[in-house]
């Protein structure tokens, strides 16, 4: 536990040295606090309505203005980054652990499951992302959490087959072998010594990923497919300024740049983490 | 060459084969019925009864399945509830839309972030070269649907300098239409396709058979542009290849966005009617296009890197 | 004066790191006379790339030129302009880089690439294949027209070499500078190349200056021998000569160690004890003291200069100037 936590501590360390990675975590961090301690920190209830201070601009009361039924902007966007996260967390995690799952499996099983379990993300890979979300809201039902599954079984074959490559990779180096050859199962070798390997890099890719989902969750809802109104979400307001962009900028920009700042943010963080992760990868930017 | 062709084509197959499969199966998997779904309110015995035979949705799964292969491969996708006409008509009346904007978008985005990259990788560790690689990556994040918006917002609404509604008439009209929504697609890629030539470039330059080329007095043009960047460029024809997935659906948003007809459009508005038969259509022909368009990236990777034909 | 092709007169050529100056080349000094095949032997670091980059100029951005002259046909060519070393390249001097499988571009054809070396010749595209076809015949690939056609990969590490002196050869050069060209073949395609090699030199007459740290072949192929350590000249002299009557210890070591020249059989092979010393910080005094079993006090101080100790044969060992002064 002691060498993790620095461990932990040297990475953090590390990524706080690199600018960009140092305004990802302070950027990531904003997200994460807001997020958590949204409904303390918000000025108004983000889904009180208040017809009468309907379609204001910015202002000292309301930072961001009002959208077409009073609330208040600033405090949506707010509550939206707890929307966003309670989707993005859950999605990517359980994407990350059922891919790392089915990833080792292929890489270590054998031959056939390994072809199988290909195919079966390869087949997933083929649909076109926004196309297979819609057909399975089309099919489901709009909901929270329709988002959630739709957005993890999306990206389910991304971690799937870097935890495989990693798993091939690993599975005829030396210390698997000098283990093999000393009786460990299957289970321990898998869980024990190729996995705090692999994790590391599906980490990074974890926070690459982040905001690829909050994008797509936004986009769901922007279309009005993804988490039912009055819940606020960063969608949900792009939708509402799209019909209402001629009488109010402030929502679009509302719902606009919360998601840009925390894509730039994730962003940075996850390249700042992976080149202190693994150097190595350096060479690729 | 003719051999890697056919061995990949056949691996589409395969491919678009189990695509198509698991959709057929998603559809019956739904709980619930789906012609009370489709039919809503509307739904009297008789007009259910008529939608199951219709549909076919009487018949044991496995028999299902062969008629809608069958169907498939005449080109039948169904027919749409509502409206009677073929879908295959309906979807491939919206289709050229779509790819009219994923062309126009790859075009312009490809063509610059080559440049860009090329000459950041000609200029390494210069300011310029400092400030492109740090602009790429923010553009690289800004997720497409967002950047239209705010591209509608600036320059359609609040500018007036581009039009905010739909496909346009003749050529030049429909090119004015086209600028916008091109944009925001393609934003995100020149910044990501500048870096990755960039990248490529200077491996490529570093390696011997340029310096050999150098070595024989050829001239220093001749070096990046036939030398390096042929070789360069190949990665970018695969990301494309394997970026059209993530293309079609950015262009679904832009053409929400900026109220544009196209497959986007086609899909939303069958989903808030219910109207499943163009749904899955559209996705079938867009997931087919996805797979055809990695398979030709393939295709035109082994065509420029003798290399890669023995790869498969 | 007018036999004489190459003059590296007194070449001292640093490269600017972060850890300091890397004193790569300190006063080289050697020629290469028209139609002679110099070789130049010694272990990894004592310069020979660098000394290649810098007759081609084709060095990398933090390399200091700080003293000396490179003259080819009398004129010097760290002064020559870029225009005019691209005139020079692939035309009077050529080259055969060390590793075959990377030397050619894996994206075209050899007979396209054969056909972009010919770039300033006015021929017509027939008679620049003609001509390609007819190295490649001459270097010993059967088949040559179909075989223009192909793409690298699609050859072994040997005719791949023998592509790349094919195309070194092609305009007839001056000089062939051939660096290392058979280290990374096995030793029946050594012989095989150098052979052929051979043929090559006197049919184009054609002064080489071969790189290699294989003595036998050195003294197989070379006229003369320039023998290179850390970046300095220690001995340099006809082969014969040298082989014979070594005049520095290390090339003397060289000698003992190449297991060709072992006669007896040892279950301990003969090595040089030590390391090459670090570029950035020189020692003082001879280059090869630390490694020298017979070092002297002097040697820790000064750096012997290069004497002539006869007619052709030089040498930098203060052993020798005790001998020379006494």
């Amino acid at each position: 536990m002691e060498k993790s936590r620095s461990e932990l501590g040297q990475i953090i360390i590390g990524v706080a040295r690199d600018p960009l990675g140092l305004m990802g975590l302070i950027i990531v961090g904003v997200i994460v606090f807001c997020a958590i301690f949204a409904y303390w920190i918000v000025p108004y209830d983000p889904i009180a309505m208040d017809i009468k201070s309907r379609l204001q601009g910015p202002s000292t009361a309301h930072l961001l203005g009002t959208d077409q039924l009073g609330r208040d902007t600033f405090s949506r966007v707010i509550a939206g980054g707890q929307v966003a996260l309670k989707v993005a967390l859950p999605a990517v995690f359980g994407a990350m652990a059922i891919g790392l799952t089915l990833g080792m499996i292929a890489g270590y099983g054998p031959k056939w499951l390994d072809n199988l379990l290909m195919l079966f993300f390869d087949t997933i890979r083929s649909f076109p992302t926004v196309m297979f979300a819609l057909a399975v809201v089309a099919l489901i039902g709009p909901s929270l959490q329709t988002v959630v599954f739709v957005v993890m079984a999306t990206s389910i074959p991304t971690y799937g087959r870097v935890a495989r490559t990693q798993t091939l990779t690993l599975r005829n180096s030396e210390f698997i072998l000098a283990e093999r050859s000393m009786g460990a199962s299957m289970a321990r070798i898998l869980g024990v010594h190729m996995l705090p390997n692999i994790i590391g890099v599906l980490a990074v890719l974890a926070a690459m990923d982040i905001p690829t989902v909050i994008a797509l969750e936004a986009g769901l809802s922007f279309l009005g497919l993804g988490v039912k109104p009055p819940t606020p979400s960063w969608g949900a307001l792009l939708k509402d300024g799209y019909s209402l962009i001629r009488q109010t900028p402030w929502l679009v920009v509302g719902g606009g740049l919360p998601i840009i700042l925390a894509t730039l943010g994730f962003t940075f963080l996850g390249e700042s983490l992976r080149d202190v992760v693994d150097p190595k990868l350096r060479k690729q930017r | 060459m003719l051999s890697f062709a056919t061995r990949r084509f056949g691996l589409s197959l395969l491919i678009l084969f189990v695509a198509v499969t698991v959709m057929f199966l998603m559809i019956r998997a739904v709980p619930g019925d789906p012609v009370q779904i489709m039919l809503g309110p509307r739904a009297t015995p008789e007009l259910q009864a008529q939608l199951t035979a219709a549909l076919g949705l009487d018949q044991p799964i496995w028999k299902q399945l062969l008629i809608f292969y069958g169907n498939l491969l005449q080109g039948d996708l169904g027919t749409d509830v509502f409206s009677g006409r073929s879908v295959t008509d309906i979807v491939f009346q919206q289709l050229p839309f779509t790819l009219e904007l994923i062309f126009a978008s790859i075009l312009w985005s490809a063509s610059l972030g080559i440049a860009l990259g090329a000459y950041a990788a000609a200029h390494p560790n210069t300011l310029i070269d400092r400030i492109a690689a740090a602009i790429s990556v923010s553009f690289v994040a800004a997720p497409a649907f967002v950047v239209a918006l705010l591209a509608l917002l600036v320059f359609a609404v609040h500018l007036q300098w581009f039009p905010a509604i739909g496909a346009g008439e003749g050529f030049w009209d429909r090119l004015d239409h086209l600028v916008l929504p091109a944009f925001a697609i393609g934003l995100s890629w020149v910044g990501y396709i500048a870096r990755l030539v960039r990248a490529s470039m200077l491996e490529v330059m570093g390696e011997s058979h340029v310096r050999t080329a150098r070595a024989f007095g050829i001239a220093e043009r001749r070096v990046v542009m036939v030398y390096a960047l042929r070789i360069a460029i190949l990665p970018v024809v695969t990301v494309i290849g394997v970026g059209m997935g993530f293309l079609l659906s950015s262009a679904v948003f832009a053409e929400i966005v900026f109220a544009r007809p196209g497959l986007g459009k086609l899909v939303i508005d069958s989903i808030t009617t219910r109207n499943y038969p163009i749904v899955m259509g559209s996705v079938l022909i867009s997931t087919a296009l996805f797979v055809i368009s990695t398979a030709l990236a393939d295709l035109i990777n082994a065509l420029l890197d003798p290399r890669a034909r023995t790869a498969h | 004066m007018t036999d004489t092709l190459l003059e590296i007169d007194r070449l001292s050529v640093d490269y600017e790191t972060g850890r300091g100056d890397l004193k790569a080349l300190r006063d080289i000094t050697f020629n290469v006379n028209k139609g002679e095949i110099v070789g130049i032997v010694g272990e990894s670091g004592c310069g020979k790339s660098t000394l290649i980059s810098s007759i081609l100029r084709l060095t990398a951005p933090n390399t200091r030129f700080r003293e000396g002259e490179v003259r080819f046909k009398g004129k010097d060519l760290l002064q020559a302009s870029e225009r005019q070393m691209r005139n020079l390249r692939g035309a009077d001097i050529s080259i055969v880089f060390q590793d075959p499988m990377q030397t050619h571009n894996p994206v075209l054809t050899i007979g396209q690439q054969m056909l972009d070396i010919q770039h300033r010749s006015k021929q017509s595209k027939a008679d620049k294949l003609a001509h390609a076809a007819k190295m490649l015949g001459a270097v010993g690939i059967p088949d040559p027209e179909a075989r223009l056609k192909q793409y690298p990969h699609e050859f072994s590490g040997g005719m791949r070499q023998r592509i790349a002196i094919a195309m070194a050869l092609m305009s007839e050069p001056d000089l062939l500078i051939a660096d290392e060209p058979t280290t990374a073949l096995d030793a029946t395609l050594e012989v095989q190349i150098i052979e052929r090699l051979q043929e090559l030199q006197r049919e184009f007459h054609c002064a080489i200056l071969f790189i290699s740290h294989h003595l036998g072949v050195i003294a197989e192929l070379c006229d003369r021998v320039v023998v290179m350590y850390a970046g300095a000249v220690v001995e340099s002299g006809e082969v014969r000569e040298i082989f014979h009557n070594p005049k520095h210890p290390y090339t003397r070591r060289l000698i003992e160690c190449d297991p060709g020249h072992i006669k007896e059989r040892a279950r301990i092979l003969p090595t040089i004890p030590g390391e090459v010393p670090d570029l950035a910080n020189l020692p003082g005094g001879c280059i090869f003291r630390d490694r020298c079993d017979q070092a002297m006090a002097r040697c820790a101080s000064d750096v012997p200069p290069l004497d002539q100790l006869k007619e052709g044969h030089h040498a930098a060992c203060w052993l020798n100037h005790e001998e020379a002064t006494s």
